[in-house]
């Protein structure tokens, strides 16, 4: 009864109107950005968080929570009719969303997606609504040992569950952590590597270093190569899948949304991971795995259900730890704490209407985007066709003065360039930016936590094996550390090809 | 050396971890029972280090993953230029000038050959987003030349 009527206190925050427009501004732009390529919603949300500063937190948060499972939508979109992923999320559903598309079948592909995605985006809500208060009444417990420790195997996750190599993930953890140190010590009031500049006394903004990295760094990687968009014509009759479609995909469906909502709740997890993987079980389960690749419906069903479920429940450790698992994640906990509010487990207890207002939003904001996205599909593919140069100028221009705004500062905008060739030249490096704005977050309340131990502990660095859920969670952390190391050992791995 | 780019990105983050150290020592470091300021700092340098060695060995020996190969770097440095140029006249010359100006110079980078549409487009993203974020969302953008004018 509990859950009811903490649900439906949330409703009555998320149906305001001003918090239903938010919802479905966040909707709008999350969508539109999903579906351009070349901004994705770190940026995005890194780039609106300005203008959420004089809202009421709970909006802003249901505004910025809209552009991230918005974005999940819109990404599929391009992906099935250019062939180019809107999100990362979303490569794989071009393997067979684009050939159903040239085999007459965009309708059918977009449909399922928008349902599938909608679907998934319901059940992961109600995963978070029904999990999300047991995970936070049992984080209570947690004191400075399990919160290092908790903090740790959530870079550890982040890392090793990133796309990119495993230590260069965690080597951008490690610049992270120190970038982190920037400022005065928030223990001894020491001041830490400003080199004398005043500006730094704070530290590095994280909204400052997120668009650099995400935003400038973007627009800089996307002007290197000509423009080439070669958008598919093809007629979108048929939006809604036929009998034959659901019965081909509806366990799809099922199967991405449970496969997105438990990889999204883990550190690092989150959307890409979990569109792979369950890409990959539908192949494995299928009675026609021949058919993937070739336009094989359930190819677009499972990770575009599973990319939206995941979307959604990474949300969990963010609310219920304090732990911000992905890069969207976490700017919206630099949103949470620019409005004073501290996420974690004594949310739920602190602020319930901001915590149900929001998970009652998605819940309506999937409803608003199956209405955005299948009705405006025309308006969603003229969008796609406006030349990447304007769409460059505006996110340049909003960088600008997103940058500017946090302290009124040009000094902000030059470390957000700075940030920007940063991320462009790790790009190309093949070092990711995620683990290093996650660690950049997560630094300082490691660094508080492991000095809040050892002074309980009177300097005795056991205290962290001694603790039952520290231990659990160092020794899973150390697996996955050695993990790679373990792995090379067992089956050594050949040089690649040499790509330049 | 199979991967220069990788190489040279862990050359760099070994200086880092390097310049990290000898941060933190000049902090004091103390001890793991009773940490300074440079104690974090310390352990994150050394991580850094260590982790930028083994990234060099294995891009010098090519046993990294695929990179984005360097493609046509003369429009990314133009904008740069013209972005830290932007940076240092944006208090004297005021948002709405220096927007506009930076505006049209990216869309010239841009190969946006028609006079007609940079102008306008310059002009309406200048002023456009000046209405929208200082005067609609109260973001106190700097006015620059046009303060002379109470604008």
């Amino acid at each position: 009864m509990d859950f009811l009527t903490n649900l439906s206190s949330g409703f009555a925050v998320a149906l305001s109107p001003w918090n239903l427009l938010c919802a479905a501004i966040g909707a709008l732009i999350g969508t539109a950005i999903g579906v351009l390529p070349g901004l994705g919603p770190p940026a995005t949300v890194a780039l609106l968080l300005p203008v959420t500063y004089k809202m009421e937190p709970a909006s802003a948060i249901i505004m910025l929570a809209g552009i991230f499972y918005g974005a999940m939508y819109g990404g599929s979109t391009t992906s099935i009719l250019l062939n180019i992923p809107g999100e990362a999320a979303s490569v794989v559903t071009c393997l067979d969303g684009y050939k159903m598309a040239r085999q007459g079948r965009a309708g059918a592909a977009l449909g399922i997606s928008a349902i599938g995605s909608f679907i998934a985006g319901t059940i992961s809500v109600l995963g978070l609504s029904l999990v999300a208060p047991a995970i936070a009444s049992f984080a209570l417990k947690f004191g400075p040992p399990e919160y290092f420790s908790l903090v740790l195997l959530g870079l550890m996750m982040a890392v090793y569950l990133s796309e990119e190599s495993i230590m260069k993930g965690l080597a951008m953890a490690a610049l992270g952590i120190l970038l982190g140190t920037v400022g005065i010590d928030p223990v001894h009031g020491a001041t830490r590597f400003t080199f004398g500049i005043s500006r730094l006394l704070d530290g590095f903004d994280f909204v400052v270093v997120a668009m650099g990295l995400f935003g400038i760094a973007e627009v800089l990687i996307n002007l290197e190569a000509p423009e080439i968009r070669d958008i598919f014509k093809t007629s979108f009759q048929g939006l809604l899948p036929t009998r034959e479609d659901w019965r081909r995909c509806w366990a799809s469906v099922v199967r991405g949304s449970f496969i997105g909502f438990f990889i999204g709740v883990l550190p690092g997890g989150g959307a890409i991971i979990s569109s792979f993987i369950s890409y990959a079980v539908e192949k494995r389960v299928s009675k026609h795995p021949e058919e993937f690749g070739k336009g094989a419906i359930e190819g677009v069903a499972a990770p575009e259900s599973a990319n939206n479920a995941a979307s959604t429940s990474s949300f969990i450790p963010l609310l219920t730890l304090g732990i911000p698992g992905n890069a969207t994640i976490a700017m919206i906990f630099v949103a949470l704490m620019i409005h004073g509010i501290r996420p974690g487990p004594m949310l739920l207890q602190e602020h319930p209407n901001l915590f149900w207002g929001v998970v009652a939003s998605m819940y309506l904001g999937n409803l608003m985007l199956l209405g955005l996205n299948l009705p405006l599909i025309g308006f969603w593919v003229r969008l796609l066709r406006v030349p990447y140069h304007f769409l460059a100028v505006v996110v340049v221009i909003i960088c600008l003065i997103g940058a500017y705004s946090v302290k009124n500062a040009v000094f902000d905008i030059g470390t957000m360039l700075a940030f920007g060739v940063t991320g462009y030249l790790m790009r190309k490096g093949g070092f990711p930016p995620a683990p290093l704005i996650l660690a950049m977050i997560l630094g300082p309340i490691l660094e508080r936590s492991l000095q809040q131990s050892l002074i309980s502990s009177g300097g005795d660095p056991s205290l962290f094996i001694e603790k039952p859920i520290s231990a659990a969670l160092l020794g899973v952390a150390a697996f996955l550390m050695l993990t790679p190391i373990l792995k090379r050992l067992w089956k050594p791995s050949r040089p690649v090809q040499n790509t330049y | 050396m199979k991967n220069p780019s990788g190489v040279l990105g862990s050359l760099l983050l070994f200086l880092v971890g390097m310049g990290a150290i000898i941060g933190a020592v000049r902090l004091h470091v103390g001890s793991p029972t009773e940490p300074q300021p440079g104690f974090f700092p310390l352990l994150a340098g050394i991580s850094l280090i260590v982790l930028s060695s083994i990234i060099f060995f294995q891009e010098w020996l090519g046993y990294g993953q695929k990179k984005e190969a360097f493609g046509e770097v003369r429009r990314p440095a133009l904008l740069l230029a013209v972005l830290i140029v932007l940076v240092a006249v944006l208090d004297r010359l005021g948002y709405v000038i220096g927007t506009f100006i930076a505006s049209g110079l990216i869309l010239r980078i841009l190969d946006v050959k028609s006079w007609r549409v940079l102008i306008i487009t310059s002009l309406g993203l200048s002023i456009g987003t000046y209405l929208l974020f200082d005067r609609l969302l109260g973001i106190d953008l700097p006015r620059g030349m046009l303060a002379r004018f109470n604008l």
